[in-house]
């Protein structure tokens, strides 16, 4: 791909508008890496020949299997305490079923049946069925006046004085006046 | 020299050849086998509800013990033999004997219960081990020895597979798939946890929910067993339908086995009557001939007929059951009697053609296809086949061979307002409605022929042969039709018969359809007089009961009037 800047560079080189200035070599920079530096650190530091480099290899590479032996032990550890917990649930599961078999016999007919038995309880059947009778109420009739209150006067009386003192409403709402 | 130093090396090749190319996939399931092991993962089989959802099967867990006699030493056998002899109650000596043959594996007992596993697992005996294998569990049935509804569920074997009825119908639906791990092992048998694993997750059998109502269909088996008991007879039959889905909602055979313990049953046990013993209807088909011949306009309820008590059709004389010259009368007296001349007459009024159209359409010449395996079916020749005599028979239910779902099937049209409600058991499969359950129901005669057998069929119950079916409270409300026929042997009719009675109610607005069949009863008297076990004394009060109990547990109301 060729950028329009590159494009644009290329035409002031071309038409000699720019000075030509020679770009001075680029120089790669070297990465070193933590432990490489770490490494000529150290040697530098403990001023360690061949050897001494051998070992501290030796050293790391056994840290490594090390650490390496005891991720292993513990995914070993892990997978134990998975197939045990994995029988234990098949052994809860085991039992739940049997406790919904018991359930589920205990309200099986048979069951309810028998336990009614047992209690003394027969099923009884109806001997006759008698009809409902018709509704006496006619509901579709209008509705005619209400009915005259009949209570005595001096009762009348009586009670709106004391709903009066008393305060209460409640019997002079529901009487006609 | 360099040809034989060729021949030889071309020889080696081929050889080498031979093993890497041609034999490349063998030598790679034969390594494989050896360090990679398989093991399945069993999906979880679906439970079986009924209409209120109870549960009618449950899926337990039982183990079996296992020795390694290799793994026991002699000075411990002893002890290994005592502990199983005494928590699994297996002969001692015969576990010794076991022990002794220092065979690498060795079943000491099957398919036991979970409380003798913790037993076993508390003796810490060395060399015994214990597998856990699921089982199903049915309820327990009427009798002892019985499941519910065990001929209608069938069962599942040890090795998981559904055998007779709705177990081995919906075998796919309810086993599910089962999922699989798969690891490396080491040469002894390790796992290598660090290996490469697959897992695949089972997926469990759907769940099915039944239109069977658990507390009728213990009902039906109990008044049912009491009934053929009574009738002495050799066995009977109830099948109790939803009139207006079709949905079976009972079930009864008897006698019948039980589900739990089928290893130790007699294969013979497992047959289901309802829907593998095909028989002769007899007078209940009457239904079935009127209704077509009233639908086509033939006859009329009240059309009269003579019936001099006999008629010859293709040669044969026909007689009616009381053969007594009856004189004129109109069909629904012939429904409510049973005459079979005025059956024969009817028929004749509508024609071979239509009659044979009319068996077609109420689902007669063809298998009922309901979800339950094992139907028996025998289709009755073809239209043109059949003589004027066999015409003659069928018209009143003999010579023509259905099984119980077909004939329920076929009168529940007649309640279902003249629609025919395909049978079925299964409402729901998961989450999924039966899909017959969507589908729209063929008109097989019109409302109003329905409407006009509806009120035959109640004056056969007020004035007729179905007297003895009366429910209290509902004797203007049912509709019923007894049916009597004589069992063939050999292309001879016996003296032993089917009986049978089929009914509804209420009339109006039916909310079941039962037919009750007893076979070769033989009734009290009967020796001296056959009549006695005719359909009315013996599959009427049957039906009888087991409406009482339906009225009763439904809450069922007669019709207003």
């Amino acid at each position: 791909m060729t950028s329009t800047r590159i494009l644009a560079r290329r035409r002031l080189g071309a038409t000699g508008a720019a000075p030509h200035v020679t770009a001075p070599p680029r120089r790669r920079r070297r990465t070193r890496g933590f432990i490489q530096v770490a490494g000529t650190v150290a040697a530098e530091r403990l001023r360690l020949n061949l050897f001494g480099h051998a070992y501290l290899g030796v050293g790391a590479v056994l840290i490594g299997l090390l650490f390496y032996l005891a991720i292993a032990a513990q995914i070993t550890s892990a997978s134990y305490d998975i197939t045990r917990l994995q029988d234990q649930q098949r052994q809860l599961i085991a039992e739940q079923d049997q406790l919904r078999y018991q359930e589920v016999t205990l309200h099986a007919p048979a069951q309810v049946q028998q336990q009614a038995a047992h209690s003394g309880m027969e099923r009884v059947v109806p001997s006759s069925y008698v009809a409902g009778q018709e509704v006496a109420v006619d509901l579709t009739a209008p509705v005619g006046a209400s009915p005259t209150d009949t209570t005595p006067l001096w009762m009348r009386a009586v009670a709106a004085i004391v709903n009066t003192v008393g305060g209460t409403r409640d019997v002079m709402a529901a009487t006609k006046k | 020299m360099l040809a034989v130093a060729i021949v030889l090396a071309g020889m080696v090749w081929s050889r080498l050849a031979y093993w890497q190319v041609a034999q490349h996939g063998m030598l790679t399931t034969a390594a494989q086998a050896q360090f990679r092991e398989f093991v399945e993962l069993p999906a979880t089989r679906g439970a079986i509800f009924d209409r209120n959802l109870t549960q009618l099967v449950v899926n337990t867990t039982v183990y079996s013990a296992f020795v390694s006699p290799d793994q026991i030493t002699a000075a411990e056998r002893d002890r290994v033999a005592s502990g199983l002899a005494s928590v699994l109650g297996v002969d001692k000596t015969a576990v010794l004997t076991t022990l002794q043959s220092n065979a690498k594996f060795a079943y000491i007992q099957r398919r036991f219960p979970k409380a003798k596993a913790d037993q076993l697992r508390v003796l810490k005996l060395p060399g015994v081990g214990l597998q856990d294998e699921t089982q199903r569990s049915y309820l327990p049935g009427v009798g002892q020895g019985t499941t519910l509804a065990a001929n209608m569920l069938g069962f599942v074997d040890w090795n998981g597979n559904g055998n007779y009825g709705l177990e081995q119908k919906y075998q796919k639906l309810l086993a599910g798939t089962p999922g699989y791990i798969s690891s490396y092992r080491d040469l002894a048998n390790r796992e290598i946890v660090l290996g490469t694993h697959t897992h695949q997750d089972p997926v469990n059998g759907s769940d099915l929910v039944l239109s069977v109502d658990a507390n009728i269909q213990y009902a039906a088996e109990q008044l049912l067993a009491d009934g053929v008991k009574k009738d002495n007879a050799e066995s009977g039959s109830v099948l109790i339908m939803d009139p207006a889905t079709g949905g079976i909602v009972a079930w009864a055979d008897y006698p019948s086995y039980s589900a739990n313990d089928f290893n130790h049953t007699d294969a013979a046990a497992f047959k289901d009557n309802v829907l593998s013993y095909v028989y002769e209807p007899g007078s209940v088909m009457k239904v079935v001939t009127l209704s077509g011949a009233i639908n086509a306009g033939a006859i009329a309820p009240d059309t009269v007929i003579n019936d001099p008590g006999v008629i010859t059709v293709g040669g044969y004389r026909i007689y009616d059951w009381d053969r007594r010259n009856h004189g004129n009368i109109d069909y629904t007296r012939v429904l409510e009697s049973s005459y079979n001349v005025g059956a024969i007459k009817a028929m004749q009024a509508e024609g071979h053609d239509a009659f044979y159209k009319n068996l077609q359409a109420f689902g007669l010449t063809q298998p009922s296809g309901i979800d339950v395996a094992g139907e028996s079916f025998i289709p009755p020749p073809s239209a043109s086949a059949m003589g004027d005599s066999q015409y003659a028979t069928t018209s009143f239910g003999q010579g023509i061979d259905v099984n119980m779902v077909q004939m329920l099937s076929a009168i529940n049209v007649v309640a279902n307002g003249g629609r025919y409600a395909p049978p079925h058991v299964v409402e729901r499969v998961g989450t999924q409605v039966n899909p017959v359950l969507l589908q729209p129901q063929r008109q097989v005669i019109t409302p109003q022929t329905a409407a006009k057998m509806t009120t035959m069929m109640q004056q056969v119950v007020q004035h007729g042969s179905g007297w003895t079916s009366r429910v209290p409270g509902f004797q203007l409300d049912q509709c019923g039709k007894t049916g009597t026929s004589q069992i063939p042997v050999n292309g001879q009719y016996t003296g032993d018969v089917w009986t049978s009675f089929v009914g509804f109610l209420p009339a109006q607005h039916p909310r079941f359809t039962m037919l009750v069949v007893v076979r070769k009863p033989h009734y009290p008297g009967a020796d001296h007089d056959w009549t006695l076990n005719d359909g009315y004394l013996t599959a009427e009060p049957i039906w009888q009961k087991i409406a009482q109990t339906m009225v009763v547990d439904w809450h069922i109301t007669p019709d207003p009037h």
